[in-house]
C-alpha cells in the first residue's frame, strides 16, 4: 500500500514539476516572442540586415523634339571608413594571386590621381578621426572614375550613389529650364514643375554575412521608389540655341545691357524659343550675375513703347471707328486735353502732316496715335489693351512673371492714359508683347501662351496643363487689316533695307522707348525691339527681340539686324513657303 | 477442532511442484501482420537518406543559382550604369553648341534661303540668297562648361581621314591625333576637303 501511495505522490510531484516548468518556459516564450519581439527582432536585423535608399529618379525636361535639356545622371561618392585604415597600408590581392604592399600615403596618391582630390585634404579626412567609420573622401565623381576607384580594391573605401542633375546643351534654354541647387530645385522650369518632375526615394534591406557580404536574395523592398515623370517644353532646342546666339552676337555689337528674343506659334501659343542674354548655363551658375539666372521676358517688365501701336490701331479699326486709309491730320506736337506745359512729340522733327492710320503706323507717329485717342473713350481704349492681355500674367505662369502695369483712367493723369496707347507711361514683358502679335497673328484670336506642353508620368500617362481660354480679341478682318498697315513698315519704314525678307512678305513693327531712371524722369537710355509676323498674308510665327540699354545705336536699328536672322532661321527651320502674293500697298499720306 | 488446530495441524511439506511447459502464446494473423518487416523500413530510412541528398543537393544548387542571379543582377545594374554614362555623354555631343563648333571646324557654313520646287508645274519659288557664312563668327554665345575638352572632328589636310583635336576650355586647339578612321579611297587634292563618295 505504501509504494502505491509513495508512486503516486512522486507522480503528481513529477507532474508538477513538468508543469512549472512548462509554465517557465511559456512564460519566457511569452516574453521573447510578444512581450520583447520588437526590440529583439531590431537588435536581430541590426546585426544581419542593411537598409539601402533606392533612389527614384527625377523625370528629364525635354524639348518638343525630345532632345534632353536636363537630365538625371548617376554620380558616386567616395567614401571611407577611418576605422579600418592601417597605418602600415595593406596587401593588394593581384590577378596571379600574388600580393603587393601598398601603403597608406600610395592609397591615397592614387585615389587623388584618379578623382583629382587634394591628397592633403584626403589624408586629414581619414586621419583626424581615427576611430570614426565614415567619411566622405570625394564626392559626386562620373562613373567612368568610380570605376577606377573600385578596381583599386582598397579595403576601407565605400561608395555610395549620389543622383546629380546635368544640362547637356548648358545654357540652351537654361533661361528656361532653371536649375538645382543642393537641397532641390531653385528656378526656372525645375522648381515651378517640380511636382511632375520629383520622383521618391524609397528603401530596400537585404541580409549580410558576419563578414558583411551581401547574401543573395535576401533583398526585400520596403517602400518602391517611383520615377518623377518628363516634362516637355514646347521649345525647340535648335531654334533657341539660334535665337540666343543671334541675340548676344547683336547685343555685344551693341553694347546693350540685356535682351529678350521671343518666337512663337501663332496657331496655338507655343513658344518655340524664348532667348535670353545674358543666359544662365545651369551647370556653373556663376555663368552670369545674379540677375540674369532667369527669363526677363517673363520676368522684366519694360515700358515697350511704339510695338504696342498696332494694338491699339486694332482696337478702333474693330470699332469701326478708322480704316487703314483714314486721314489722319497730325500736327508738330499734340497738346490736345493735356495739362498746360505738356505736349506729345514724335521722334523726328515735322510740321504739320497728312497721314492715313497706315502711315500713322508706318512712321510710327506718336502723335498720329495721340489724335486717334480722341475717337474713342479712355475707358475703351483701356479695355482693349487689357484684352490684348496687357496689365496681366501670361498664362504661362513663369516663376516670377511680371504683370506689367497698365494704368486704370480713373486712377491716372491725362497723359498717361494717351502715351500708353503708345507704349509710354505703361509697362508690359516681352511675353505679353509677343502675346498681342500672336492674336493679330491669329485673326485676332488671343491662345494662351504655352511653355510646358506636357507632362509624361512615369507610367506613361501624359498630362497637359490647364493654359485658359481662348478669346476673340479682335475679328478676323481687323487682323488682317491690322497686318497690311505693319507691312508697310516692311516695305517702306526706315529699316526696311535690313528688315524685309525677299520672297516673304512679313508684317513688321519697330519700338524704341526711353527707360524712366531711378528719378522716374526720361534719359538717354532706351529699350528697343522689332516685332513681326511670317508670313503676313497667313501668319505662322509671332518673332520679338528687344534689347535695353544699347550704346552704340539707340534705336530700334539695333535690334533690327537680330531680328532678321532670326526669322530667316524660322523660315528654315520651319520650312515656311514664299508668299504667291506681294505685299499690298497702301497709301500712307493723304 | 479449533480453528488454530485446523491451522497448525497442517502437514509440514514442500508441495511438489509439476515442472512447468514452455508456453507460447500463438500469433494472431493480426498480430502477425503488424509485426515490423525488415524490408520496408530498409526502404524507408533509404528513402529518407535519399530525399535528404537530394535536398542538400538541391538547396547546393539553388544557391549557386542564387548567387548566378545575384551575380547577373549586379552585372545588368552595371550595364544600365554605362548605358546612362554613355546617354549621358551622347546628349552632351548632341548639344548644338557641339554640333555647331564641329560643322564650323569641318569648314561647313550656313545656308541661304530655300527654294521650292513645285512638282505638279515645275514652278520655283523662293529667292536664292548666298550661303549665310559662319554661324559662330565671334565664337560661341551660349555657353555649355560641360564641353570643356571635347573633341573637335577636323579634316586632316593630307587625307580622308577623320582625326579629333582636344579644344581646350580657352578655345585653343592642341595637335590632332589620327583616331585611325580614315578610308582608303583617294586623297582629295584640295585640302580641307570634305570626303564625298562619288556619285552618278
Amino acid at each position: 500500500m505504501t509504494s502505491l501511495r509513495m508512486s503516486r505522490r512522486r507522480l503528481s510531484l513529477t507532474v508538477i514539476a513538468v508543469f512549472a516548468i512548462m509554465v517557465v518556459f511559456v512564460i519566457r516564450l511569452v516574453d521573447i516572442q510578444l512581450v520583447q519581439a520588437s526590440e529583439l527582432t531590431k537588435l536581430a536585423d541590426a546585426h544581419r540586415m542593411q537598409t539601402v535608399t533606392t533612389y527614384g529618379t527625377r523625370g528629364d525636361i525635354v524639348d518638343s523634339n525630345g532632345v534632353v535639356l536636363a537630365d538625371s545622371v548617376d554620380r558616386f561618392d567616395i567614401t571611407a571608413s577611418p576605422r579600418n585604415v592601417s597605418a602600415e597600408g595593406f596587401d593588394r590581392r593581384n590577378k596571379d594571386g600574388s600580393t603587393t604592399k601598398i601603403s597608406l600615403s600610395d592609397a591615397i596618391g592614387e585615389i587623388a590621381d584618379l578623382t583629382g582630390a587634394d591628397p592633403q585634404a584626403l589624408k586629414t579626412a581619414l586621419t583626424q578621426d581615427p576611430a570614426s567609420d565614415f567619411v566622405y573622401l570625394v564626392k559626386a565623381v562620373k562613373l567612368a572614375v568610380f570605376d577606377k576607384v573600385k578596381a583599386l580594391r582598397i579595403p576601407w573605401v565605400y561608395s555610395e550613389p549620389h543622383p546629380a542633375r546635368s544640362y547637356p546643351d548648358g545654357a540652351v534654354a537654361g533661361n528656361l529650364v532653371g536649375f538645382i541647387g543642393t537641397d532641390g530645385p531653385l528656378a526656372g522650369t525645375e522648381l515651378k514643375q517640380d511636382s511632375c518632375l520629383a520622383g521618391t526615394n524609397g528603401s530596400s534591406r537585404y541580409e549580410t554575412s558576419a563578414d558583411g557580404v551581401r547574401l543573395p536574395g535576401s533583398t526585400v523592398v520596403t517602400k518602391a521608389a517611383t520615377d518623377g515623370g518628363t516634362i516637355t517644353l514646347t521649345i525647340d532646342a535648335n531654334l533657341q540655341w539660334f535665337a540666343q546666339q543671334a541675340l548676344a552676337q547683336q547685343a555685344q555689337a551693341t553694347g546693350s545691357d540685356w535682351g529678350t528674343a521671343m518666337v512663337v506659334r501663332v496657331g496655338d501659343g507655343h513658344i518655340m524659343a524664348d532667348a535670353d542674354y545674358p543666359s544662365i548655363d545651369p551647370n556653373d551658375l556663376n555663368s552670369v550675375p545674379s540677375d540674369s539666372t532667369g527669363a526677363r521676358s517673363f520676368s522684366s517688365p519694360y515700358e515697350p513703347g511704339s510695338i504696342m501701336k498696332p494694338a491699339t490701331v486694332a482696337g478702333l479699326v474693330d470699332k469701326g471707328l478708322v480704316t487703314a486709309t483714314t486721314p489722319v491730320d497730325v500736327p508738330g506736337r499734340f497738346t490736345d486735353g493735356l495739362p498746360k506745359g505738356s505736349y506729345i512729340k514724335d521722334s523726328f522733327p515735322h510740321g504739320d502732316m497728312h497721314m492715313t492710320v497706315a502711315g500713322v503706323i508706318m512712321n510710327s507717329s506718336n502723335i498720329g496715335i495721340a489724335e486717334l485717342t480722341k475717337l474713342e473713350s479712355e475707358k475703351d481704349r483701356y479695355a482693349n489693351l487689357r484684352a490684348f492681355g496687357f496689365g496681366s500674367p501670361t498664362t504661362v505662369g513663369f516663376l516670377g512673371e511680371g504683370h506689367g502695369a497698365l494704368a486704370n483712367p480713373d486712377a491716372v493723369d491725362s497723359i498717361t492714359t494717351v502715351t500708353q496707347q503708345f507704349g509710354q507711361g505703361m509697362s508690359a514683358t516681352s511675353a505679353q508683347v509677343a502675346s498681342m502679335y500672336q492674336a493679330l497673328g491669329n485673326d485676332g484670336k488671343k491662345v494662351p501662351l504655352t511653355l510646358i506642353q506636357s507632362c509624361t508620368a512615369a507610367g506613361g500617362t501624359v498630362s497637359y496643363p490647364n493654359s485658359g481660354p481662348t478669346t476673340q480679341v479682335v475679328s478676323p478682318s481687323t487682323a488682317r487689316q491690322v497686318r497690311e498697315m505693319m507691312e508697310m513698315v516692311t516695305t517702306q519704314g526706315y529699316l526696311r533695307n535690313v528688315i524685309s525678307i525677299p520672297g516673304y512678305r512679313t508684317a513688321s513693327k519697330t519700338g524704341t522707348a526711353q527707360v524712366a531712371d531711378a528719378s522716374g524722369s526720361y534719359g538717354n537710355d532706351y529699350i528697343v525691339s522689332v516685332a513681326g509676323l511670317i508670313p503676313a498674308d497667313k501668319p505662322q510665327y509671332a518673332v520679338i527681340v528687344t534689347l535695353a540699354k544699347p550704346d552704340t545705336i539707340k534705336t530700334s536699328a539695333a535690334a533690327a539686324p537680330a531680328y532678321t536672322t532670326i526669322m530667316k532661321q524660322v523660315i528654315k527651320t520651319f520650312r515656311i513657303q514664299p508668299s504667291t502674293t506681294p505685299a499690298p500697298s497702301i497709301p500712307v499720306a493723304w | 477442532m479449533t480453528a488454530l488446530a485446523a491451522t497448525t495441524a497442517r502437514p509440514l511439506r514442500q508441495p511438489v511442484e509439476a515442472p512447468r511447459r514452455h508456453l507460447e502464446v500463438a500469433p494472431s494473423r493480426a498480430q502477425r501482420r503488424a509485426r515490423p518487416r525488415l524490408l520496408p523500413a530498409l526502404v524507408t530510412i533509404g528513402g529518407i537518406g535519399v530525399i535528404l541528398l537530394v535536398q542538400l543537393l538541391l538547396s547546393i544548387v539553388l544557391a549557386d543559382g542564387a548567387y548566378q542571379i545575384s551575380g547577373l543582377q549586379s552585372a545588368k545594374h552595371d550595364a544600365v550604369l554605362q548605358q546612362h554614362a554613355l546617354s549621358e555623354q551622347l546628349d552632351l555631343l548632341a548639344s548644338p553648341q557641339h554640333l555647331a563648333a564641329n560643322a564650323e571646324a569641318l569648314g561647313m557654313v550656313a545656308s541661304g534661303s530655300a527654294l521650292y520646287l513645285d512638282a505638279k508645274t515645275g514652278a520655283v519659288t523662293g529667292t536664292g540668297t548666298a550661303a549665310g557664312g559662319s554661324l559662330l563668327g565671334a565664337g560661341d554665345q551660349v555657353g555649355n562648361v560641360l564641353l570643356g575638352g571635347t573633341a573637335l572632328v577636323t579634316v586632316k589636310a593630307s587625307g580622308t581621314g577623320m582625326t579629333t583635336s582636344t579644344t581646350d576650355s580657352t578655345g585653343g586647339t592642341q595637335a590632332p591625333t589620327d583616331t585611325g578612321t580614315g578610308g582608303t579611297g583617294q586623297a582629295p587634292q584640295t585640302p580641307g576637303l570634305l570626303p564625298s563618295p562619288t556619285t552618278h
